[in-house]
């Protein structure tokens, strides 16, 4: 009976060894993206681009872990790359251009966008000004006189609380036509969804959105894009979409889907996944997987990325605090 | 002491019915679109929360029955067993972690050695590999072997 | 008309595809089981795996819809068993379901929640079917205002809950709501009682609130009960019978259809999930059939409501999904997303333009619900008996998917602290004799209150009439005002009533 017990206990406990080094030795190969949010969102789909397109390209052997970290729109995943795994060679961790907005606000606690190495972005999608079919105004210019005339009874709404990503677009609309951000009329809601709802549903007039959430609507007549807040028209079915600034109004959106590592990773760790980034978008194959995800073609690397990443920042800070946002 | 409970839980509500009134009102607000502000919602609530204690204090409802002190060693412990779970689950992985929490909890609930030791292993090995192979959910493999191999 | 539903029948008969959702019906069941793995997770997690598997659209939305509808099944085993909600939805299935299954009838118990949730699916799909496009205009007709109404009518319905201690209800969905107020304010951008914590910012997370509030004082409590000294009675509950009569379920036909309706009105609005069309449900159900006072104790239909419910707002959040492109809930978000990826574009448009997707979805609901039911009627018995576990492997059985759940949704310990200090607060609560349920459901329904009343002011300007110049809100808020002043009234207009009170009890 001991014997047994004994051989139960032993078996046991080798089975439990064996079982971690298995774990550990995976753990060591293996890549990891973390999307700092919840399942299902635009930095889950960014790691997930990253996961099956760098899977499927060959460029890693073993498919890439995605983890959630939400909290603080990404200032919890932030701190912790930082604080823990500031030197992790395995992990990338996905940002956009909503984490450079809360960078710049000082929302992500005694940290700036020098704290981390900013690697490159795969894709970029655009802010778009958008009304009901139905609503009187046909080209931003009518939109951008009544907002002038009247800015208190046009209803803008977007998907992001104030100091948000989504509402700077209507910030910096507003701003065009030297009406300040503060005596707009302005609804944050619970996301795009909700508020793409709000805007059929005739409560709130305008809707700053983004491109790619657009696609199913633009088919169907639903909504009508007035302008799309980037530098040049978009292809594909947004072709017949113009510009603001084409309508004579400088306003241009960008929102960046890219990727930062922690700051103590070796300069050849880095270098390699700029290189891994940088092979993959120029693959066939990649383009394809992009534009099934709603984002457009953007390609910015290693430096060249870090620097757009902090001028943007800067940029942001100026904003926030011409409109009062600093606290 | 028989009717100090709901009359101690009173008086700690309404504590915190001023805190969370005292913290609403030194909210700094940049920019607000209506009326309503982030400030009147917290500030309802208090004074809502503090008559309701109020209540409470002046028509305290009957004592349940409350843990006697082995109890209370006993609940400690579980307690500790759980936080510590939490301070050691990244640094030493899932598997040893669950290991030693099963071990402990078992043990608190009275299971023998032998039952616990065969639970300890068979839940740690198995859930980890239940979730991560099975349902491709990630878990913690532990930083600690990293710096022997 | 509904020619798309016959090709869909065609699509969802194929033996891939029934192969497909009877795959997604078994590993929806075992998610939605799992505390804090909840539908987002497991099409999170499998969307990628369909897709590079090459499957084409109407099959991997077949399998993803499968495991959407196939958690909500799931999420009430652990409620009835082990009073911990297996997902958001299933929140009130633990008020009725685990004193039923404290009295030994886990088993009638874990059935009629499966017949509920079918028939509740039922309604819901067929609701989907003949009225999606219809719904989808009147779904868009709720704005701020009209939620706002919403919501106060939720909680005058609450106001049922109060039972024996109205001041501690009171209290309970005040600090619900107090909970809720943790984070980033949607209005203003504002921190509120974040401490300086980045943990913080976006608020207590609903499954770590759930799981703390639950699972870790559920674990605190039984040690409690292991230390009694009697306690060889209350170690293995009786298992009684296993199967639900034919009696009972028509017990809760009513139950079932009404809630039914309402879980799926709720679900058809965006930005309502299950959780809200459970809370609706079992507070209304309360209102219409607890007429002795035995809702919390163990009550059939107590429990049937919120099953019913859940289940049919899961179908329901596919109308604006499917007809609008607007994801009604965070599951259908991601659902949306697995259309993007195959260039399927949801809308008025898909009906036409790939009717066998639309068709092919929701004739697989039809199969997948029969599936389910067929899967989780037998099952029931099987279940019923993880009752009879002894609690040392039964605790840290908990404690192991507590902390699963907390860190694959979290990959932070700050999350697993946060779940244990509410545990604690759950636990004390418990003690002092508060029920949880109203804690929840003020942290469920407050936020939205607060949220939705400040977006109709910012709308309207600051112009208070909004919350009631809809057709809409004023029926809901005249609703509102009729349950909190009926239930004074009527006994006064008809003073035999109580008699017809007892008859019914008996």
């Amino acid at each position: 009976m001991r014997i047994n017990t004994a051989i139960r206990y032993v078996s046991g406990i080798t089975v439990l060894g064996s079982a971690l080094l298995m774990g550990q030795v995976q753990a060591n190969e293996d890549t990891e993206c973390i999307a700092p949010a919840k399942p299902g969102g635009g930095y889950d789909l960014t790691c997930r681009l990253a996961a099956n397109a760098l899977l499927e390209t060959g460029l890693i052997d073993k498919p890439m872990m995605v983890s959630y970290m939400p909290g603080g729109i990404g200032a919890v995943a932030y701190n912790h790359v930082i604080g823990v795994r500031n030197d992790d060679p395995n992990l990338i961790v996905a940002a956009s251009t909503g984490a450079a907005v809360n960078l710049a606000l000082g929302k992500f606690g005694q940290y700036d966008a020098d704290e981390v190495r900013w690697l490159g972005a795969l894709g970029a999608d655009y802010g778009a000004i958008v009304v009901n079919d139905d609503a009187p105004w046909q080209n931003l210019d009518q939109l951008m006189e009544d907002l002038q005339t009247q800015p208190g009874e046009i209803v803008f709404g977007a998907g992001g609380t104030v100091g948000s990503q989504d509402w700077m677009k209507a910030a910096l609309t507003a701003k065009a036509v030297d009406i300040s951000p503060r005596d707009l009329r302005y609804v944050a809601f619970e996301g795009g969804g909700e508020s793409l709802a709000a805007l059929l549903g005739d409560h709130i007039q305008v809707f700053t959105g983004d491109m790619s959430e657009l696609r199913p609507h633009l088919e169907s007549g639903t909504v009508r894009v007035l302008a799309s807040l980037s530098e040049e028209r978009l292809g594909g079915p947004y072709a017949d979409i113009p510009t603001a600034a084409e309508q004579g109004y400088d306003v241009q959106w960008p929102i960046w889907r890219g990727y930062y590592m922690g700051p103590d990773v070796s300069d050849e760790a880095y270098q390699a996944w700029v290189d891994k980034l940088e092979t993959l978008s120029e693959e066939e194959a990649f383009a394809e997987l992009r534009d099934a995800r709603g984002l457009f073609p953007m390609s910015r690397f290693g430096d060249d990325f870090d620097g757009y990443v902090k001028d943007q920042v800067t940029q942001f800070k100026q904003l926030a605090e011409e409109v009062g946002l600093t606290q | 002491m028989k009717i100090a409970a709901d009359r101690v839980l009173g008086f700690a509500l309404i504590g915190l019915a001023a805190f969370f009134a005292v913290q609403a009102a030194n909210l700094h607000i940049p920019i607000s679109y209506e009326p309503v502000g982030p400030k009147a919602f917290p500030i309802v609530l208090s004074i809502v929360l503090a008559l309701l204690s109020l209540v409470l204090v002046f028509r305290p409802g009957e004592n349940g029955h409350f843990p006697d002190k082995a109890l209370i060693v006993k609940l400690l412990a579980v307690l500790g067993v759980l936080v510590i779970y939490a301070l050691l689950f990244t640094q030493l992985g899932f598997i040893i972690t669950t290991f030693f929490a099963v071990l402990a909890l078992t043990k608190l609930f009275e299971a023998t050695w032998r039952k616990a030791l065969i639970a300890s292993v068979v839940m740690a090995v198995g859930s980890y590999y239940l979730f991560t192979q099975g349902l491709g959910i990630s878990l913690p493999s532990g930083y600690w072997l990293a710096d022997f191999i | 008309m509904f020619d798309f539903l016959i090709d869909g029948f065609g699509v969802a008969l194929t033996p891939l595809n029934l192969g497909l959702a009877f795959l997604g019906a078994m590993l929806g069941t075992l998610f939605g089981a799992l505390p804090g793995i909840g539908p987002i997770n497991g099409i999170a997690i499998l969307m990628p795996l369909a897709y590079t598997l090459g499957l084409p659209a109407e099959s991997a939305l077949i399998l993803l819809a499968g495991i959407y509808t196939g958690s909500e099944y799931g999420g009430r085993m652990s409620s009835i068993l082990l009073n911990v909600p297996g997902d958001a939805g299933a929140v009130m299935t633990t008020l009725d379901g685990y004193p039923m299954a404290k009295k030994g009838l886990a088993g009638p118990a874990l059935g009629l929640s499966a017949v509920s949730s079918f028939v509740g699916a039922t309604i819901a799909i067929i609701g989907l079917t003949l009225f999606a496009p219809l719904l989808a205009r009147v779904a868009v007709m709720f704005g701020p205002a009209e939620f706002f109404a919403l919501m106060v009518f939720a909680f005058a319905s609450m106001a049922v809950m109060m039972g024996k201690d109205p001041i501690k209800t009171g209290i309970g969905a005040v600090l619900g709501v107090m909970i809720a107020m943790v984070g980033v304010d949607s209005g203003t951008g504002v921190l509120r009682y974040t401490f300086g914590m980045a943990e913080l910012y976006d608020g207590i997370d609903f499954v770590v609130m759930i799981i703390g509030l639950f699972a870790i004082s559920e674990i605190l409590l039984m040690l409690e009960h292991a230390n009694r000294p009697s306690n060889e009675s209350d170690e293995m509950p009786p298992l009684g019978r296993v199967m639900v009569s034919l009696k009972e379920v028509l017990h809760c036909k009513w139950t079932m259809l009404r809630c039914g309706l309402i879980g799926f009105i709720v679900g058809v609005l965006p930005g309502t999930g299950a959780s809200v069309a459970g809370a609706v449900a079992y507070t209304t159900e309360k209102r219409i059939s607890d007429k002795d006072g035995t809702f919390g104790t163990g009550n059939m239909r107590g429990l049937a409501a919120p099953e019913s419910a859940n289940n049919a707002a899961a179908a329901g959040s596919f109308v604006p999904m499917l007809t609008l492109g607007i994801p009604g809930s965070g599951t259908t978000a991601v659902l949306l997303g697995a259309l993007m990826l195959y260039n399927i574009t949801p809308g008025p448009l898909l009906f036409t333009e790939r009717p066998e997707v639309a068709g092919g979805l929701i004739a697989s609901l039809y199969v997948g619900n029969i599936m389910l039911l067929a899967l989780n009627l037998p099952l029931a018995g099987v279940f019923a008996r993880v009752l009879t576990i002894p609690r040392w492997v039964l605790v840290p059985a908990i404690a192991i998917l507590a902390f699963i759940g907390v860190y694959q949704l979290h990959s932070d310990l700050m999350a697993i602290y946060l779940m244990l200090i509410i545990g604690v607060f759950g636990y004390l609560l418990r003690k002092l004799g508060f029920s949880l349920a109203p804690v929840i459901l003020g942290y469920v329904l407050g936020g939205l209150m607060e949220d939705n009343l400040r977006r109709a002011l910012s709308i309207s300007g600051g112009d208070t009439g909004i919350l009631w110049q809809s057709g809409i809100s004023l029926g809901l808020w005249i609703a509102a005002a009729a349950l909190l002043i009926l239930p004074w009234l009527v006994p006064k207009l008809l003073p035999s009533n109580s008699t017809e009170k007892n008859k019914q009890g008996a």
